[in-house]
Parts: structure tokens; C-alpha cells; sequence
């Protein structure tokens, strides 16, 4: 079989909320290209899926004909059905209805798996004779590695077909061969121990439910929920850079130093991002400038009528639109005069504010800035004319781009604010309404429910399993703590230290100063060249500044010239001749991530397993040809069938 | 038989001929191994251990690693086999055993093919066809192993009352389309490639003697015992009760965060509260947790010559370096001597800690006697064979120097003979030995033969297994 060729092979991976695929491996890896979000829409047709929402509007076909095609809504295609007067229309935004395949990382609709496959597959338009690779999910079991198998052979006719764990992945991407995986996902946290490049199955912990990244927002929803929030709020407060997890034992903000903040961190203060140059790339970096003159009558979303602010949606829907949009208009004007009258103000106080900023995690409250989707589908819903959709939009939103340069900002700056979203919402004209929202304290608290205690258990059990025990010290030193749900600010910092408070041995003091040395601290020779170094280097063997040989050798034949240490017998060997029958762990440590993947390190290694597969599809697919039997071809599967695969995967 | 051609075809019936996708299961007190046959490690290992949620709506059940260890207030953790090494609970049993299946290896139960997208036709005319053959699909469907037969193992003592049970589920509830029984004994001799031995399995709750002949085990020579790793555990508890001062056993899920202390002295640790304390079940489970890892890394065994207790032992055992371990608290203590006593029971009834709820364990169910009863019930021309294959196996022969000692026990019984202890190095073909045996055995084409298949079943009932397996 002639070899493959980097541009052609495909990489997928799914995932319970975004699924990610790239055609062709550059030159230098990139993170993936194609994002889309794991859901379909059931279709008109039971069993048929579409890849967008599509929304049926029974008025008059005149209105999206009589509008220039550039001006309608998120650049929907729009056809008007010639027998009835309907209008079929895709809402690229909208999540209403959606099914979603993948939960808790188990494939629980097969049939809509496949529709969103196909659609990743058609998305990526491949030439013929691609291979595939598919990074495939712990939990996932051998009979539906076959199931798939089977899919990919007949349904795309690949000629070659690979499947690759995704914690096998991860540690690809790291490029170590011994690691533990903790991949924290939306539903579902997976840890795996993986010990010479081979996954450690019996132990692994697949899908442990109610840790991953949804469990933070429904933490954070259980605090909000009184004061009105809806989960989605919750949601994209827990991905705007002010949601923090504190590590252990960190104050929370307002409890000790509150009395000298007070000053500064009152709720007006905060409010006030109307600032030039705030927004939500900025809103880590906002500081509490008071605003003076103007603070007071910018408050209007956290005072007496809060409930009814917070859910404008269904002011929307109950008809109180024009009220709604009058009493804004008020506030903005308010808003502006106050502008005008302090704007000088403002600028020097900004200034002079400056130094005192604080970091997030020191602040008592901070605002970010909300899409409202809800209130945008309850907007199409109304089957309003595009022209006063556009209208309303521009009217409700808040967000930075309407201080700036008014109603038709940039399109470009609205789509980055809005990542998350569909490539396809890049070309829209108007992104989803934004508002503005401030929160407390709570924004600390979305791992309150315990979530970082029970993926740490599931960290030491799944060590604790492993059957060589002296692979256990070496697991400990070389966590990977990734996927999207680790994303949160201070995730990864805060999960570590909650192992290590729980779980780290501390070397025992009775052994202290025997020649027993279970710790692995390296014992100071008296020289004065060691400095006790309480951590080891990758391998977790001897101590990484002197190489124990050469140290036995220079102590051996000069041995009148150093000081008599009876406690200095290469103390990295002792420590190996012992781990098989020692406790575990002495130490705790992530593995650094590499260095030499410029594009990756820019938006962080969350993502690591796609990093990792095409790492590995350069090996398998391009570099040694079939050699490792890492995937498997056309003609294997006409020979063996789908579960073939499984002397095939990686 | 003539050799092999490699230009001729394998016949049907030898050698995996045909594909099968057998599945074993080793269901054991600790865990539950399953995995498909030929494989060399089942992929599935679950624990036995249930949670069990009550309420006034019924009981809930959690199966699984993940379900088990979240403390919770009226959580019991329990266990479907009996003290005396029998299934207790089938019901229960019949569905951690299917959750172990279900969970790692066939995944949830197959959807119909009609709507499972595999038999989309190319785009459009996919449709007409399907929806016939929807309704025959849905009744067949509901089964969990309605594609996989089923080799199961058991212990050496398993009433027929229990085998036929076996069967029953396997057919009934789960749809199998052929089912197999065998011992755990003859599955552990296969692995290490051996068709007669003697076979010793120390597991959690039974240690077990097994002569096996040619493949079938003599059973009148089976011995079990109830010394094994749980025993050694509750050891471990006396000795930590009965120790000056008591030494404090504080499972992980207590502890919020530790902080260092010295040796002996008391920990000073946060500690986690909770409204209602979860069930003493559940704290009894992960206070084992915290026992295993001191059996892993503490626990040592008198290699011998001698007992423990015999001569100077006990002196030389003291002066060999003690080793630490810490608590989950913080704990932390250098373990001498004390370390050797926890498992000397097992080998020395008499050195066995004891309290007035621990009587002395019996003399005839330490393992050098065990192995004396059920070489004694062979016949004396059989025996050299038989202790030339001493097969080691079971989770808890991997306890420190187990296997030094073993050795100098059964060269100290019978000196005469050339005994020979096989203990496979690599963890995994200790602990798995019977499912690799298994594994071994349902791959074979030769196997086939033996199945029972579901008419046989149908034909002669649930009694067809005693005729069957032997």
C-alpha cells in the first residue's frame, strides 16, 4: 500500500459538546480546524438529522424575498416553498431542540452520531482515499469499536481507518511514555494511568459522572439560582476569565480583607465597565475605577428590579418590549449625560486608579458580559420582520461595541468576544445580544460541591490500581490534567493541590536519618554543592544535578577528600531498589507541556488528545506506513470485519 | 496428527477456526473479571462491592468503581457472595455481573439495526426496506449477551444448586446462546500451561487447595479455608487496636487536607464533617482501601526457615529495618516487627492476633495444612506429579516473600519429592490466572464441542450442567 500523504488524512474527535476535526496534518500542528458543537436537529423526516435548526415561518413569503439576501438574519439561506407558504430557514445560533449524541461521553444516539459525523465529514469536503483517524473515548466498549469501524468503512469508504484512546492521546501529545491522563470533560472526568505508552485498563476510571465542566456551572447555578440566574448565564460566566477556582485553602475575597476594600469594591464601582477598552477579553484586567459622578445610575442591572432585568427574555415574550426598551433608552441617555458630565473625571480617576488594580481572584465582584440567546430565539420566535429583529438587537445590546462605535460595529470584533460559537456566526451581521451581568463571591465557588475531592479519588484509585507498583511514583510525577472542562481559570492549579493535600506522603521523620531512605529527598553530602532538592527529575530516579554513578565513582576513589556521610550511599538508588515496596506518592507533580508546538501553545493544550493524534497520524499514517499496525486498511476489513479492529488500535 | 501445512487452511474446529467472540467471566469476592476470550487481560475488572441506596421508594443500586466511593449519607456498601465462598444474592449478583459485562464490553444493549444508522442505504431509497424488519428485531434485541456465549468460572466447592442458578441466568436472563462452567482451579492450572497441579488461590475472602488430574479437578480434594486476604486485613485492624497507643485508622474520604507531623504523634489533619455520617458498610469499604495499600507496601511474610515464632526469628525479624507508612490523616509510624505478625496467621495459627471476637483461626486452615489435606485425598503414586506443579495464584499471594515462605513450608512437609512452586511473575497473570485460563480455554476450537448450547439447555433443563461440567 502506497503511503499516505500528510494533507490527506482526517482526524476526528468527539466529544459530548464540541466535536473537532481537521483535514490534512501542516506542517507545524495547529489545534483543530473545524469546531462544531456535538448536537443535530431532528429533521422534518424521523431518523434524519440536520446540522442546523431550522425554523418554519408561515408568514407572507413576501418579507425575506423583498430583502436584499446580505441583510437577512444570520446569513441564512432562506428558500420559499412554492406549494405552501412556508419559509424554511436555518438558525445557525439556536440551540432550541437540539439532541445531543455524545453524553457523559457515552454514545447514547447512535443514529444522531452518525448524522454529526457525516456532517464533520461532508464539513470537511475530503478528496477520495482519506484515512481516518478517530480518537475515541475511554468508556467507549470494544463492540461499539466495531459498530464504528463498520460505519466508517462502509458509510465513507475510507481505505484506511485508525482508532486512538483518547488518554493514550493526551500522553502522545506530551511525549511521555508513562503518565496519568485526568481528561475532564463536560459531564465526565476520565483518568487513566498509562505505563510505557500502554493504557492500564483494569483500573482506569471511565465517565465518572458529575465531575466535568457542566458540574461547575450547575455549582455555580445552585448559588445563582436565588438571585434569578439561569443556568446559560451560569454557563458563560463559568468560561469568561472572572470565574476562578481558588486552590486550597485561599481565602475568598470580602471574607478576611474585606473591610479595606470595602471602599473600592462597592457594587456601583463595580458596575462600571462602561469604560472605553473594557470588554470581555479585557475583564480580567478590569480594575474598580469609581466612576464618580455616574456610578449611581449605571447600576441598573443589580438593584430593585433585578428578577425582572435578568430574565428580559420573557419580558420579551410577555409583550412588555416597548416598556422594556423605553426604560433603557432612559437609562442610557442618564448613562451618557453622566459620561459627558464626568468624563474628564473619570479619566483622571481611571488614571489614578491604576496601580491599585487588583487581581481577579482578590476582587469581591466583577462583571462580564452575557449572550443572550434565549432572548434572541424568543426575538425570531415572534416572527418579526428582519429589519426590526436587527433593530431590537441593536437596541438590547449592551456590549462593548455599541459604546464604541454604535449600531454597526465591526463584525469581526463581535464574532472573537463570542468564540464559542459556530464559525458560521463569524459572517453573521449581529451576534447575539450581550448584556451585562456582575457577580460576587460566587463566581469562586464552582467546584463548592466537592467536584476537585472526587476526581482526586478517582486519581488515587486509579494509581492505586495499577498493578506495578513501582510504576506508581513515576504516575504520580506525571499528571496531565486536560480537556475542555479544566479550562476554567485556576482548574488545573486548584486540582493539584487538592491531591497533594490529600494524598502526598511526606517523608516520615522516624527514617529520617536511618539508612532506610523512603523519602526521596536527595541527603545533603556536606559539601554544600547539594542543596536538599525535595524533587526529582523526570524519571523519578536520581537526583537530577548529579549523576549518581559518576558521584559513586568520584566518592569511592576520593574517598579522604569528602566528609564520611554513612547516609549518602546513592540515595536515587536506594529509592529504586525500595519503590516496588513503598507508598506512594512522595511527590506530585504535572507534566510540563511541550514546548516545541508554537501554534498549541498559544491557546493552551486543554485539547492535548487532538495535539496527540496528530502526532500519532503522522507516525502511523505517513512515517512507518502500516508497520505498527496502528490502523487498519480496506483490505484488512474486507478480510477480518469490524472487529478486526481490535488488533488494529492504538 | 500430521503437522502444519503452512500452504493448507487450519480445519474448521481447531485453533479459534471460527470466530466465536466468547465472553469469560471470573466473578471473585474482591472483583469481577470479564473480558472476551483470547484476549490476554479481561478488559472489564469491577468491583463486587455494591452500593445500595434505601428509601422509601425502594432500593437503589450502584454498581461500578465510580458509584461507590462518593461518601453519602445512606449509603451501604455490600457484597452478593456469602461468608461461606457461595453466591448469597443472585439476584443482585446476576446484575453486578451484567454491569461488568454491559459497562466495559458490549456497551449498552444493541439498539435496532433498523435505526442504528449502519443500515442507511445511500441517501435516498434507505428507508423503504427497514421499517419490516423493525418489529421482528425489537423482541430479540432486549438481551444482553444475545451474541456472545458465555464461559463462566466457579469455585471449587460450588453446590449444584448454584450451577444450575449459574445457568439460568445465563440463558434466561441474558439470552446467551451457549454457556460453559468451570472451575476456578483448572482455569488457574491452564493459564500456567499445566493440566495436572496443585493449585493454591489466596483471594479475599477464601484461600483455596485444589488438586486437578488431567484437567478435572479431584473434589474430594478441594480444601478451602477462610484464611485469606480479608483475614489478613482484620489482622492488620487488631494489630492496630491492640497497639500502644491504638493506632488511628482514618479512611481518605474523613480527610480534607494533611499536614505533616512527626512519627507517632497524633495527626493534625482537617477533617471533612458531614450532616449524617455515611453508613459504617461504606466506611468499613474504604478503610480496606487504605489496608490494601498498607498490605502492598508494609506487610511482610517470615520467609522462613521457621516460624515466626520459632527460635531467634523474632529477634532477627526486629532488627530488619522497619518500614513507614502514613495515614490518610498524617499519621505516620515505622511498622518493625509488627509488620511480619500481620499475615504470620496464615501460615501459624497460633501466632494469629486474636480477640474475644476473633477467636483463634483453626490449626487445619493454615495454608501448609491445606496443602497437606488435599495432597493427602490423591492417590500416593500421583503425588510427586502433582508437587511438581504448585500453581500460586490469587490477589493475595502477591504479599511480600508469600511465596519464600510457601516453599519452605512444603519442602519442610514433604522432603522426599521435588516440589516445585509455580508463581508467574507479572502481577496481572496472579491476580487474573483463572479468567486468563478461561480466556484460554473458550478460544480454543477444540472447546466448542463442550459448549451448552441454548436448545441443549431448552431440551434438558437447568440440570444439563451437572452432566455436563464437571
Amino acid at each position: 500500500m502506497p503511503a499516505f500523504k500528510d494533507e490527506q488524512i482526517i482526524i476526528i474527535a468527539p466529544g459530548s459538546e464540541t466535536t473537532v476535526a481537521q483535514l490534512g496534518l501542516p506542517e507545524s500542528f495547529t489545534p483543530a480546524r473545524l469546531r462544531v458543537r456535538s448536537r443535530m436537529f431532528p429533521a422534518e423526516k424521523p431518523g434524519e438529522w440536520e446540522p442546523y435548526k431550522i425554523r418554519r415561518r408561515n408568514d407572507k413569503p413576501e418579507a425575506p424575498a423583498a430583502e436584499p439576501q446580505d441583510r437577512a438574519p444570520e446569513g441564512a439561506v432562506s428558500k420559499t416553498n412554492g406549494t405552501e407558504d412556508a419559509v424554511y430557514e436555518e438558525d445557525r445560533v439556536s440551540e432550541e431542540g437540539a439532541v445531543w449524541p455524545i453524553q457523559e461521553g457515552k454514545i447514547v444516539d447512535w443514529s444522531c452520531f452518525f448524522a454529526l459525523i457525516t456532517h464533520v465529514y461532508n464539513a470537511l469536503n475530503p478528496p477520495f482515499h482519506t484515512p481516518i483517524l478517530l480518537i475515541a473515548q475511554p468508556v467507549w466498549t470494544p463492540k461499539e469499536h466495531e459498530k464504528l469501524t463498520q460505519f466508517f468503512f462502509e458509510k465513507f469508504k475510507t481505505p484506511a481507518f485508525g482508532l486512538m484512546d483518547a488518554a493514550l492521546a493526551s500522553s502522545w501529545a506530551y511525549g511521555v511514555h508513562t503518565s496519568t491522563v485526568v481528561d475532564v470533560g463536560k459531564d465526565k472526568v476520565d483518568v487513566t494511568a498509562i505505563s510505557e505508552f500502554i493504557p492500564h485498563v483494569q483500573g482506569r476510571t471511565s465517565s465518572l459522572a458529575g465531575c466535568g465542566g457542566e458540574a461547575l456551572t450547575q455549582s455555580l447555578f445552585a448559588k445563582l439560582a436565588p438571585r434569578s440566574w439561569s443556568r446559560e448565564m451560569c454557563e458563560q460566566l463559568k468560561k469568561s476569565p472572572i470565574c476562578e477556582i481558588l486552590p486550597v485553602g485561599t481565602p475568598m475575597p470580602g471574607t478576611k480583607e474585606a473591610g479595606e476594600e470595602e471602599n473600592i469594591t462597592n457594587p456601583a464601582a463595580a458596575a462600571s465597565t462602561g469604560a472605553p477598552g473594557s470588554g470581555p477579553a479585557a475583564a480580567a484586567s478590569i480594575g474598580n475605577i469609581p466612576r464618580g459622578p455616574g456610578a449611581d445610575t449605571e447600576v441598573g442591572d443589580n438593584d430593585a428590579d433585578e428578577e425582572g432585568v435578568l430574565d428580559v427574555a420573557s419580558i420579551v415574550t410577555g409583550g412588555k418590549m416597548e416598556e422594556y426598551l423605553a426604560k433603557k433608552e432612559k437609562e442610557k441617555l442618564e448613562k451618557a449625560n453622566a459620561k459627558k458630565k464626568g468624563g474628564t473625571d473619570a479619566a483622571a480617576a481611571a488614571n489614578a486608579n491604576k496601580p491599585i488594580r487588583l487581581p481577579n481572584s482578590r476582587r469581591e465582584k466583577a462583571t462580564f458580559f452575557y449572550e443572550d440567546h434565549r432572548l434572541l430565539d424568543n426575538l425570531k420566535n415572534m416572527n418579526l420582520g428582519s429589519e426590526r429583529l436587527a433593530e431590537m438587537q441593536v437596541q438590547l445590546d449592551e456590549g462593548p461595541l455599541r459604546h464604541g462605535e454604535g449600531a454597526n460595529g465591526e463584525v469581526t470584533s463581535a464574532a472573537e468576544a463570542n468564540a464559542s460559537v459556530d464559525a458560521g456566526n463569524a459572517n453573521s451581521r449581529s451576534g447575539p445580544i450581550r448584556r451585562e451581568l456582575e457577580v460576587g463571591t460566587e463566581r469562586f465557588m464552582g467546584a463548592s460541591n466537592g467536584v476537585l475531592e472526587r476526581i482526586a479519588d478517582a486519581v488515587h484509585r486509579t494509581i492505586s490500581s495499577v498493578d506495578e507498583v513501582n510504576k506508581r511514583s513515576e504516575l504520580w510525577d506525571s499528571l496531565i490534567i486536560c480537556g475542555n472542562g479544566s479550562k476554567v481559570r485556576g482548574f488545573k492549579e486548584a486540582l493539584l493541590s487538592t491531591i497533594q493535600a490529600k494524598y502526598l506522603i511526606s517523608p516520615s521523620s522516624a527514617t529520617m536519618f536511618t539508612s532506610e531512605i523512603p523519602s526521596n529527598i536527595s541527603t545533603p553530602t556536606g559539601t554544600g554543592a547539594n542543596t536538599p532538592q525535595p524533587q526529582f527529575g523526570p524519571h523519578g530516579g536520581a537526583p537530577s544535578h548529579v549523576n549518581p554513578l559518576l558521584y559513586a565513582a568520584t566518592t569511592a576513589q576520593t574517598q579522604h577528600l569528602m566528609p564520611h556521610n554513612p547516609t549518602s550511599h546513592l540515595p536515587g538508588l536506594s529509592h529504586n531498589a525500595h519503590s516496588s515496596h513503598g507508598q506512594t506518592p512522595t511527590s506530585i507533580k504535572l507534566v510540563k507541556p511541550p514546548e516545541y508546538f508554537p501554534e498549541w501553545k498559544d491557546v493552551g493544550f486543554d485539547e492535548s488528545a487532538f495535539l496527540g493524534a496528530q502526532v500519532a497520524a503522522k507516525v502511523i499514517f505517513v512515517v512507518d506506513q502500516g508497520q505498527s499496525k496502528g490502523y487498519m486498511t480496506r483490505p484488512d476489513y474486507n478480510d477480518q470485519g469490524p472487529t478486526g479492529i481490535h488488533d488494529y488500535a492504538l | 496428527m500430521n503437522t502444519l501445512n503452512s500452504s493448507s487452511a487450519p480445519a474448521a474446529g481447531e485453533y479459534a477456526g471460527d470466530e466465536v467472540a466468547a465472553i469469560v467471566l471470573d466473578p471473585g469476592y474482591s472483583t469481577i473479571r470479564a473480558g472476551f476470550a483470547g484476549e490476554d487481560v479481561p478488559k472489564s475488572v469491577c468491583p463486587s462491592f455494591y452500593g445500595q441506596i434505601d428509601s422509601d421508594s425502594g432500593s437503589q443500586y450502584l454498581f461500578g468503581e465510580n458509584a461507590i466511593h462518593t461518601p453519602s449519607s445512606n449509603l451501604q456498601i455490600k457484597n452478593y457472595w456469602g461468608s461461606d465462598g457461595i453466591v448469597e444474592d443472585w439476584d443482585t449478583a446476576a446484575k453486578v455481573w451484567e454491569y461488568a459485562i454491559t459497562s466495559r464490553l458490549t456497551g449498552a444493549r444493541a439498539g435496532d439495526p433498523a435505526k442504528n444508522g449502519l443500515n442507511d442505504g445511500p441517501k435516498e431509497n434507505g428507508n423503504g426496506d427497514a421499517m419490516e424488519v423493525e418489529m421482528e428485531t425489537i423482541e430479540n434485541q432486549e438481551k444482553p449477551l444475545e451474541e456472545s456465549p458465555l464461559l463462566m468460572t466457579e469455585p471449587g466447592w460450588n453446590p449444584t444448586k448454584a450451577r444450575e442458578k449459574a445457568i439460568e441466568i445465563a440463558m434466561e436472563e441474558w439470552g446467551t446462546p451457549a454457556f460453559y462452567l468451570q472451575k476456578t482451579g483448572v482455569l488457574a492450572a491452564f493459564a500456567s500451561g499445566k493440566a495436572s497441579g496443585i493449585i493454591i488461590d489466596v483471594g479475599a475472602s477464601h484461600t483455596s487447595v485444589t488438586p486437578v488430574l488431567d484437567g478435572m479437578v479431584l473434589k474430594k480434594g478441594v480444601q478451602k479455608s477462610p484464611l485469606a486476604g480479608n483475614f489478613v486485613s482484620n489482622q492488620i485492624r487488631l494489630g492496630f487496636k491492640q497497639s500502644q497507643p491504638e493506632i488511628p485508622l482514618t479512611p481518605h474520604y474523613l480527610v480534607k487536607s494533611k499536614t505533616p507531623v512527626d512519627a507517632g504523634t497524633p495527626a493534625q489533619a482537617i477533617y471533612k464533617t458531614f450532616n449524617i455520617p455515611p453508613t459504617d458498610s461504606f466506611r468499613h469499604y474504604q478503610e480496606e482501601r487504605v489496608l490494601t495499600e498498607y498490605k502492598e507496601s508494609v506487610v511482610e511474610i517470615w520467609p522462613g526457615p521457621g516460624r515466626l515464632s520459632n527460635g531467634t526469628n523474632d529477634e532477627i525479624a526486629k532488627s530488619m529495618p522497619g518500614r513507614p507508612f502514613e495515614m490518610p490523616d498524617g499519621w505516620n509510624q515505622v511498622f518493625g516487627v509488627d509488620r511480619f505478625r500481620a499475615a504470620e496467621g496464615l501460615f501459624d495459627a497460633s501466632a494469629a492476633i486474636t480477640d474475644d471476637a476473633n477467636p483463634r483461626p483453626k490449626d487445619e486452615h493454615t495454608l501448609p495444612r491445606l496443602v497437606q489435606a488435599a495432597v493427602q485425598q490423591v492417590d500416593a503414586d500421583q503425588r510427586p506429579l502433582l508437587l511438581q506443579n504448585i500453581v500460586v495464584t490469587g490477589g493475595s499471594t502477591l504479599l511480600y516473600k508469600l511465596g519464600d515462605r510457601l516453599n519452605y513450608e512444603i519442602n519442610a512437609l514433604y522432603p522426599s519429592t521435588r516440589n516445585k512452586l509455580i508463581a508467574p511473575g507479572p502481577v496481572v497473570e496472579r491476580k487474573y490466572a483463572a479468567w486468563i485460563g478461561g480466556s484460554i480455554l473458550a478460544s480454543l476450537g477444540s472447546f466448542h464441542q463442550l459448549w451448552i448450547s441454548k436448545k441443549e439447555y431448552e431440551e434438558h433443563g437447568a440440570n444439563i450442567v451437572e452432566k455436563r461440567c464437571r
